[in-house]
């Protein structure tokens, strides 16, 4: 034990470990883990790799058997659990809404055992629930069976936001809902957290929900080992080892498209000459992939992208390919 | 005299007689229902002692009322205080087990996400696990009560109180005048007795129904 975290790291982990009694193997070993303010990191890895008690740990619900744990720079590895947890949003697969309570009660628990009013805490609960697209006026005085399984799932963010904690821990949060339910929620979440900045580290198997929302992603290998922390693209395009390649699996070209911006290709790349007058207008913030999306579905050459202060600037289909093969050429 | 009149005769004895035994019950099932839920709360984190609690008390059961009553006496004498005592230890089996059997029903998910939000135990316990347990353990309660408005007509072999009494006063007698009478209209009381605390069992769960569970 040795490092401190550097003034930005929200989480910090101090090659923390976790050895069950009665197993060989420890469930994590000598994990070192910094995570950045209003950083949204995924934990993906195969089952049994440690993302989730490396999670676990984070709120304390998995006690480590060495090492430290800091939150926003203080050593919180023996601080009062309760105390630690009422400050950490924790948001799981189940959900485990209380049953017996109204979604307001629900989402205002941990106001309340932070001693907040009644009054202000109805208050909040319907300002969350207008946060997670729900119409307080209907939901606030339902339960929670009386709601479908994505309802419930927003719930569960709007409790885990409720005091307003600086990070987010969530396990397999999409888990449970249907597909098209998920990728609607996650879309959403990914909106939300644009406005509320929070640090959050997620748990997932799935290696494409990783990609589509973690600003980095750590992925585990076999034995708790930490293969690569890294960003979507940079894993994409430059996998750190054959298990990495493995787990990211097939088609990474085609998936990087998604992640590589036309403003990150205008900017790699000379000016061009239009070859064309047959050009789809687009935006610099939209993605490669949908810029092709639009050349091929309307039978165009390229796309017209107009640039502040440069005018507009033309890329053909054949310079668009060449960066999507390519990224790390675009990237660098 | 037919049983009709006999009863109609009585009607003052018999009444007093029911509400006697009523008291006995419900006090006996209050001092059941302490121990029950408290061994269960108390053995949360010992399984294993759980386990051999419910072993124990269960296994108390099969002492035949007869001899339970009667054991209490050079303990505790005659009257109500053997009565209630022997009554207790029949009662807590049901509402132990109920107790357990609710708390580990509770969804764990629930009180997971309860812990991960920073609920200290005794607090998750008091707002999570006991109201979600209630259903489950009230159902102990009542089969309890049922039990023992039963087992309390034995009681009065050491004088204990209740509608025991007129079952053995009319069989010590019988073939003698009304004899038969008196012990049926004991008989009868004791079901009776046990219809109205089904009844009042059935009016406390819809009171005490978590609203929530059943939409």
């Amino acid at each position: 034990m040795s490092d401190s975290p550097s003034p930005d790291a929200m989480i910090f982990l101090d090659e923390v470990s976790k050895q069950y009694s009665g197993q060989d193997a420890a469930a994590v070993s000598e994990l070192s883990l910094e995570i950045k303010r209003g950083e949204f990191v995924v934990l993906v890895g195969p089952s049994g790799c440690g993302k989730t008690t490396t999670l676990r740990m984070i709120n304390r619900l998995v006690e480590p058997t060495h090492g430290r744990i800091f939150i926003d720079g203080k050593d919180v590895t023996h601080a009062d659990v309760d105390d630690l947890r009422r400050g950490i949003g924790y948001v799981i697969q189940q959900i485990g809404l209380l049953p017996h309570l109204t979604i307001a009660d629900n989402i205002a628990l941990v106001p309340k055992m932070l001693g907040m009013k009644k009054s202000g805490r109805r208050q909040r609960a319907k300002e969350l629930l207008e946060m997670v697209g729900l119409d307080p006026s209907t939901y606030a005085d339902r339960y929670p069976r009386q709601l479908s399984g994505g309802q419930q799932q927003r719930v569960g963010v709007a409790r885990a936001l409720a005091a307003d904690p600086p990070v987010m821990l969530m396990d397999e949060p999409f888990g449970a809902v249907d597909p098209i339910a998920r990728e609607k929620l996650q879309m959403e979440f990914l909106r939300l957290q644009e406005r509320i900045r929070k640090t959050i580290v997620m748990v997932t198997h799935d290696i494409d929900e990783a990609l589509r929302l973690g600003d980095r992603i750590a992925i585990f290998g076999p034995g708790s080992r930490l293969a690569q922390f890294d960003t979507p693209l940079e894993i994409l395009s430059n996998p750190a080892d054959d298990f990495v390649r493995d787990f990211v699996g097939s088609g990474a070209p085609v998936r990087r498209l998604s992640l590589l911006k036309v403003s990150d290709v205008i900017a790699a790349l000379p000016p061009e000459t239009p070859g064309g007058a047959n050009a789809v207008a687009i935006d610099a913030g939209e993605s490669v992939h949908r810029a092709l999306e639009l050349v091929l579905g309307s039978r165009a050459e390229g796309i017209e992208v107009s640039v502040p202060g440069e005018g507009s600037r033309y890329l053909g289909l054949q310079t668009l390919l060449t960066a999507a093969a390519q990224p790390a050429k675009v990237l660098s | 005299m037919s049983l009709v009149s006999y009863m109609e005769d009585n009607a003052g004895n018999l009444l007093f007689l029911a509400e006697q035994h009523i008291e006995l019950v419900l006090i006996s099932v209050a001092f059941s229902a302490v121990i029950g839920i408290g061994l269960a709360l108390l053995t949360q984190s010992a399984p294993g002692v759980r386990q051999a609690l419910l072993s124990l008390t269960g296994s108390l059961l099969t002492i035949p009322s007869f001899a339970l009553f009667a054991l209490m006496i050079p303990v505790l004498g005659l009257g109500v205080a053997p009565t209630v005592a022997a009554l207790t230890v029949y009662g807590i089996f049901p509402i132990l087990r109920n107790t357990v059997t609710g708390i580990e029903e509770v969804d764990p998910a629930v009180v997971e996400a309860a812990r991960g939000l920073g609920m200290g135990s005794g607090q998750r316990m008091r707002t999570v696990v006991l109201p979600l347990a209630w259903p489950v353990i009230l159902n102990g309660i009542r089969t309890a009560t049922i039990m023992l408005v039963a087992t309390a007509a034995i009681g009065a072999i050491v004088r204990g109180p209740g509608l025991g009494q007129l079952i053995f006063r009319g069989l010590e007698r019988i073939g003698g005048a009304n004899a038969l009478e008196e012990a049926l209209s004991g008989v009868i009381g004791v079901v009776l007795v046990a219809l109205v605390l089904d009844l009042l069992f059935i009016v406390i769960a819809k009171i005490t129904a978590l609203r929530g569970l059943n939409v």
